[in-house]
C-alpha cells in the first residue's frame, strides 16, 4: 500500500437553512479545497462522496445528484455511506483509492441539506428503528440517545452537570470558528436549564440540523511531495460495526469504537495513544457523546472522561485538546459535512493553520472519529505531520 | 424456493403499516433562484455560460461541472426551441392509466447546449426536429416554478 497524504481542505458555512442546492454547497467546499492546495479540477483522477440518508435531501440517488457539485463529471465517482459515521468513512475510503496504487488524487466531499426535510428530519431517522417492534411505539431519534446516556451515567457514576461541561466547552470553541451557527458562551448552570427533549438530554446537549459542506483532498506520496511543503499522512484507518440491534449491545461502554481505534493504532505504530495523539476530534453530536468516545478511543480510562474534562485536560490549552473545533455542538451538524470538518480541523491543526482555534505545542498527531447508523458504527483515522 | 411463494395477499400476514412521515421543501439554490425569477417576472428563459468550456447550461449553474469556474455570464435562451425527442404517456406517476394521454418532449431551447423536459400541446404528429415555443401563464398567476410554462406547442 502507498502513503496517502491530506493537501487541501474547504469548509463551508454551517447553516440552519441554506438557500444553496446540494451540489451548490458541494462546489463551494471542493473547489475551495483544490484551491488551497493549487489544484484544479483537471488534476482529480478519482470522487468520493459522502451525504447521510438520501431522505433529508429528498434525492433517491444523493451521490449522483451531488456529484457535479462534487467534481464527479466523467470521473469514478463512489458514495461510501454509514449514517452518522459517513464523514469519516468517506477519507478512509477514499484512502482506498489512493493508497491501493488506483488514483494519485482523490477528491472527498462530503454534504448534507437537513433543512430541506420537513416537519423535521426526526421524520427520516424513524425508520431506522426496527419496523415492527419499535416504530409502532413512535420512538423519537433522541429516545436512544438518552438511554443509552443513562447507561453511560448510571455505569460509571457520571452527573448531568459533569456532562454539561462538553457543551460549555465545545460551544466556546466553536465561537473561533468562521462556520459555526451554534457557538455561544454558556454556563453550566445554562444547559442544565434549558429545555428538556427526552430527559436527561437537555436542549444545550444536542448538537443542531444543519446545512454544509466540506471537502479535502487526498493524494499519492508522489505527488504529495511535489505539490506541498507540509503534507499531513494518514498513517491509519479503522472502522468497525457493532450489531444492528441497539438493545443488543453494551451501550454503557462503545466497544466498536475500541475496535475502529485499535486497527487504526496498529496501522499507525500508536501504542501508547494518550501520549502519542496530540489533538482529538471526537464525535460529538450529544455531549455525553464526547466522552464516551473518548473512552472508545483508549485516550482515557473507562469512566474518566468526565474527569479530565472538568480538570481542563481536554481544553485547547490542555494536555490533550479535544474537540478544538468547536465540534458539531459548537460549529454545527451537517451529519457527513461535520465528520468531515472533524478530519479537516485536524489537517489545520497539525499544519499549524487554525488560526485563533490553533492548540498549542505544535501537534504532530491527531485523530478523528465519526459515528453513526443505528448508534453503532465506529471509524477513525490517525493523522500526522513530519 | 422460499415459503412466501404460497402468499398471494401479504395484507394476511401480520405487518405494521409504516410511512416516512416526511414532505421535502427543495430551494432552487442561487442559479435557481435567478432563473425562476426571471421566468416569472420577465417570462425569458436565462442559462449560464462557461466560455472556457463553451456551454450554454440550462437550467443556469454557478458553476461549470467539466471545468468547475465560477460562472457569472448569463444569456438569454429561447424561448423557441428544437424537439430533440418526443413521447405520449399513458400511465401516470402513480402507475395507473391516464384518462387523456400527455405528450412529453425533450426540447433545446435556441442557444442553450442542454435540453429541457416539459408538456406538449396542440401539437398533433409533433416529430423529433419540430420547432416549438412555450406557453406561459400571464404574469398575475405565474409563481417561478416550471409550471409557469403551461406546455409547448408547435410553432
Amino acid at each position: 500500500m502507498r502513503k496517502v497524504a491530506v493537501v487541501g481542505a474547504g469548509l463551508t458555512r454551517f447553516m440552519r437553512r441554506a438557500q444553496e442546492t446540494g451540489p451548490e454547497l458541494a462546489w463551494l467546499a471542493a473547489s475551495q479545497a483544490l484551491e488551497s492546495c493549487g489544484l484544479g479540477l483537471k488534476d482529480v483522477d478519482s470522487v468520493a462522496i459522502g451525504t447521510a440518508p438520501d431522505a433529508f435531501d429528498g434525492v433517491h440517488m444523493k451521490g449522483e445528484y451531488l456529484a457535479p457539485g462534487a467534481g464527479g463529471w466523467g470521473r469514478p465517482v463512489t458514495r461510501p455511506y454509514a449514517g452518522g459515521g459517513t464523514g469519516v468513512l468517506v477519507p478512509i475510503h477514499a484512502w482506498f483509492n489512493v493508497a491501493s496504487g488506483l488514483f494519485d488524487v482523490c477528491l472527498v466531499v462530503a454534504e448534507e441539506k437537513m433543512s430541506t426535510c420537513h416537519p423535521h428530519p426526526q421524520g427520516a431517522f424513524v425508520t431506522i428503528f426496527d419496523n415492527i417492534l419499535e416504530r409502532p411505539l413512535e420512538p423519537n431519534l433522541i429516545w436512544i440517545f438518552a438511554l443509552e446516556m443513562q447507561r453511560y451515567m448510571d455505569t460509571y457514576g457520571i452527573t448531568k452537570e459533569e456532562i454539561a461541561l462538553v457543551s460549555v466547552k465545545n460551544k466556546r470553541n466553536g465561537l473561533d470558528h468562521p462556520s459555526t451557527h451554534v457557538a455561544e458562551e454558556i454556563t453550566v448552570k445554562d444547559v442544565m436549564e434549558s429545555e428538556v427533549m427526552v430527559s436527561p438530554v437537555n436542549r444545550l446537549d444536542v448538537s443542531p440540523v444543519s446545512d454544509g459542506a466540506a471537502a479535502i483532498v487526498l493524494v499519492s506520496e508522489d505527488v504529495a511531495r511535489r505539490i506541498s511543503d507540509n503534507p499531513v499522512w494518514i498513517d491509519g484507518i479503522g472502522w468497525n460495526l457493532d450489531t444492528a440491534y441497539w438493545t443488543n449491545r453494551d451501550l454503557a461502554y462503545p466497544s466498536y469504537v475500541e475496535r475502529a481505534a485499535r486497527m487504526a493504532y496498529k496501522m499507525a505504530g500508536i501504542t501508547e495513544p494518550r501520549k502519542q495523539i496530540n489533538v482529538v476530534e471526537p464525535y460529538d453530536p450529544f455531549s455525553y457523546k464526547e466522552l464516551h468516545h473518548l473512552e472508545g478511543l483508549l485516550l482515557c480510562d473507562k469512566g474518566q472522561a468526565a474527569k479530565i474534562t472538568a480538570d481542563g485536560v481536554t481544553q485547547r490549552n490542555g494536555d490533550m485538546p479535544v474537540s478544538p473545533s468547536g465540534g458539531l455542538l459548537g460549529v454545527g451538524n451537517p451529519i457527513a459535512a461535520a465528520g468531515l470538518m472533524k478530519v479537516a480541523e485536524i489537517f489545520w491543526q497539525l499544519r499549524g493553520e487554525a488560526g485563533r482555534r490553533q492548540v498549542p505545542g505544535q501537534p504532530k498527531v491527531g485523530l478523528a472519529q465519526a459515528w453513526g447508523d443505528l448508534m453503532q458504527v465506529g471509524t477513525v483515522v490517525v493523522m500526522r505531520v513530519d | 424456493m422460499g415459503s412466501s411463494e404460497q402468499i398471494d395477499r401479504v395484507t394476511d400476514l401480520r405487518a405494521w403499516p409504516g410511512e416516512f412521515p416526511v414532505s421535502h421543501l427543495y430551494t432552487m439554490g442561487i442559479a435557481g433562484e435567478r432563473f425562476f425569477r426571471e421566468l416569472k417576472d420577465n417570462g425569458r428563459f436565462l442559462g449560464s455560460r462557461c466560455a472556457a468550456c463553451d456551454h450554454v447550461y440550462l437550467p443556469p449553474s454557478i458553476f461549470c461541472p467539466r471545468c468547475f469556474a465560477a460562472l457569472d455570464e448569463w444569456k438569454e435562451v429561447g424561448p423557441q426551441g428544437t424537439v430533440r425527442a418526443v413521447t405520449t404517456a399513458h400511465r401516470g406517476v402513480d402507475g395507473t392509466t391516464l384518462k387523456t394521454p400527455e405528450t412529453l418532449a425533450l426540447i433545446q431551447l435556441d442557444g442553450a447546449d442542454d435540453l429541457l423536459t416539459h408538456r406538449i400541446k396542440e401539437s398533433e404528429g409533433l416529430e423529433i426536429g419540430a420547432r416549438v415555443a412555450p406557453v406561459l401563464k400571464e404574469t398575475p398567476e405565474r409563481e417561478g416554478s416550471i409550471l409557469d410554462v403551461r406546455y409547448f406547442r408547435a410553432v
